[in-house]
């Protein structure tokens, strides 16, 4: 059933995974993966629950094992600098850490009374490179103001994070991820619950970030939100089912190996799909 | 002597002076460490520990008295660290396997005592301290130990600050959870330590817990939130001291001055949640 194609390597590409496998513990979670994503390629990762999405993006963010094949990655200010001026950037590093990565995680596991202000949260961005001793410099608090203005919420620096809509927490912890200037953000199921205002807001932050050549990753389960902003699609259901420019991939063949027996929205229409084992 | 002369003369005494300044020392590591317990919702694994460490200071205290105490309550409560933090991260059982475990433990403890022929004693000073006749030695103990506690909070305070707010972002980031949740599970245990002379391994939890859930009740900024759980600890410590002093002298009440101390801490919570009641009120 596996559709295997050779997978073409982009050029400076911020992300590339060859034959992947990444597992908790000994139970591969998902498996085949072989994608490669350009700067500014916005890649919508889509998929059932429990299909494999959440673990991509840990994967990435090396917080769980690619227990086979290889993964490259070339997210960090240095390494796209390299990339970007050079045509012969480097062949690529085996991925440690992840440098250069930023995440935006749901923000329903958030405490809404944590005594925190949306500044002191944006800045938990800068953390890393503050280390263990430096107080934060005019550096920090220019990044911090900057990214609070990408996602348009410096007039809220000082609210406390949880009297924040949720459309505004979501942006808040953008603006965190951005503190970092990642080359490559990974986005867990962004606009989940947002009204029309946030969602505006937040893809017209997506479009700008691609602009900037910043890859992205976003898990969702709105193809709306594919065709909005992003170039690529890749449907997992447990392995890659496929991986490729959106229109080439959100075909009715692949969306039934991927969903069974639930409602998708194509181009207007309202498909049931049949289910293969129900 | 009345009680206004009790704030401050009676700590002119060298006992009282010696019991203030540890306290005083214990309020500041144990009123920092505190915000974090309450905001990762700690308390019952915090009671855990304490309970963990007893069979450490009853071990050590039969083979090599005051000073055995301190070593085996150090060794207890590493091991009780790695363990909590181990049976937590795999997220094997539950609170009631964190709680069998626990009280298991205290038990043994108990028992352990009570095979000395010095166990009256020697079991209540370990439950409750000794407030009033810690020697010079002790107290030094109590500051080292509580100094270590405090920087190994402060060396972390940013994965600590991290990890209460968003646990998967930390993780994200790059701060691992598990040295995140060591560090601050050893310095809860050195902090079990550094008061056991002082107000034992019961009352501790007073000094651990009240001062961080009163500033979660009227702080809403972090950085108000440890100056008051800090600020608010070493008051209750002088209040009661010497409250426990003046009734001691003028009224002729032989009160234990680590339980005083500990129900002057439960007043300040009861005060701040009566006070957060009214401005509710007003405010609606």
């Amino acid at each position: 059933m596996a559709r295997r194609k050779t997978l073409a390597i982009k050029p400076d590409a911020r992300l590339t995974i060859t034959g992947g496998e990444f597992s908790y513990g000994d139970a591969p979670a998902l498996t085949d993966v072989n994608i490669s994503i350009a700067p500014g390629e916005a890649v919508a990762l889509i998929g059932p629950n429990g299909s494999g999405k959440s673990t991509l993006l840990k994967g990435v963010l090396g917080l769980i094992s690619l227990t086979a094949g290889e993964m490259y990655l070339h997210a960090s200010a240095e390494a796209c600098a390299a990339a970007d001026s050079s045509a012969e950037h480097p062949e690529g590093h085996i991925h440690e850490g992840a440098e250069g990565v930023g995440y935006l995680p749901q923000t329903e596991h958030i405490d809404p009374e944590f005594p925190i202000s949306l500044r002191q949260v944006v800045m938990m961005g800068r953390y890393r490179r503050l280390g263990w001793w430096r107080f934060p410099g005019s550096a920090d608090r220019s990044a911090v103001n900057n990214a609070l203005d990408a996602v348009d919420l410096r007039p809220f620096a000082k609210k406390r994070f949880g009297s924040l809509s949720g459309g505004q927490q979501q942006r808040g912890l953008l603006a965190r991820a951005l503190t970092a200037n990642p080359g490559l953000l990974l986005l867990d199921e962004p606009i989940n619950g947002l009204d029309q205002p946030n969602r505006d807001s937040l893809l017209e932050t997506i479009r700008g970030l691609k602009a900037r050549g910043v890859a992205l990753i976003i898990t969702t389960h709105d193809l709306d939100l594919a065709r909005a902003v992003c170039d690529s699609v890749l449907l997992v259901n447990g392995r890659q089912i496929a991986f490729g420019p959106r229109e080439d991939v959100l075909t009715l063949a692949n969306l039934q190996e991927v969903f069974h027996d639930v409602q998708v929205e194509v181009d207007e229409h309202t498909l049931v799909l049949p289910g293969h084992d129900h | 002597m009345n009680m206004i002369d009790a704030l401050t003369t009676a700590f002119q005494l060298p006992f009282m002076m010696r019991a203030l300044v540890v306290l005083l020392v214990l309020s500041l590591a144990a009123g920092f460490i505190g915000v974090f317990i309450n905001l990762r919702g700690l308390e019952f694994l915090t009671d855990g520990l304490t309970h963990a460490v007893f069979p450490g200071l009853a071990a050590g205290f039969i083979v090599g008295g005051k000073d055995g105490a301190l070593l085996g309550a150090i060794i207890a409560a590493t091991a009780a660290t790695l363990l909590l933090t181990w049976l937590s991260n795999r997220r094997v059982g539950n609170d009631a396997t964190t709680a069998i475990v626990f009280t298991a433990l205290f038990s043994v403890g108990v028992l352990i005592v009570s095979t000395s022929s010095q166990q009256t004693s020697g079991l209540e000073q370990l439950l409750f301290g000794h407030l009033l006749t810690v020697t010079e030695a002790e107290a030094l103990t109590t500051i080292g130990v509580s100094a270590l506690a405090l920087a190994v909070v402060l060396l972390t305070f940013r994965r600590q600050l991290f990890r209460s707010f968003d646990e998967e972002g930390s993780a994200a980031a790059g701060y691992r959870v598990l040295l995140t949740d060591v560090a601050l599970n050893v310095s809860i245990a050195l902090v079990v330590v550094a008061a056991s002379a002082a107000v034992g391994n019961l009352l501790v939890l007073a000094v651990l817990i009240v001062p961080g859930a009163l500033a979660r009740l009227v702080a809403v900024r972090m950085g108000y939130l440890f100056v008051t759980a800090i600020a608010v600890g070493m008051l209750a410590s002088w209040l009661g001291l010497a409250t426990s002093f003046t009734l001691s002298v003028d009224a002729g009440f032989n009160v234990p001055g680590g339980a005083t101390v500990a129900l002057f801490f439960v007043a300040t919570y009861v005060l701040a949640l009566l006070y957060r009641t009214v401005v509710k009120q007003v405010r609606t």
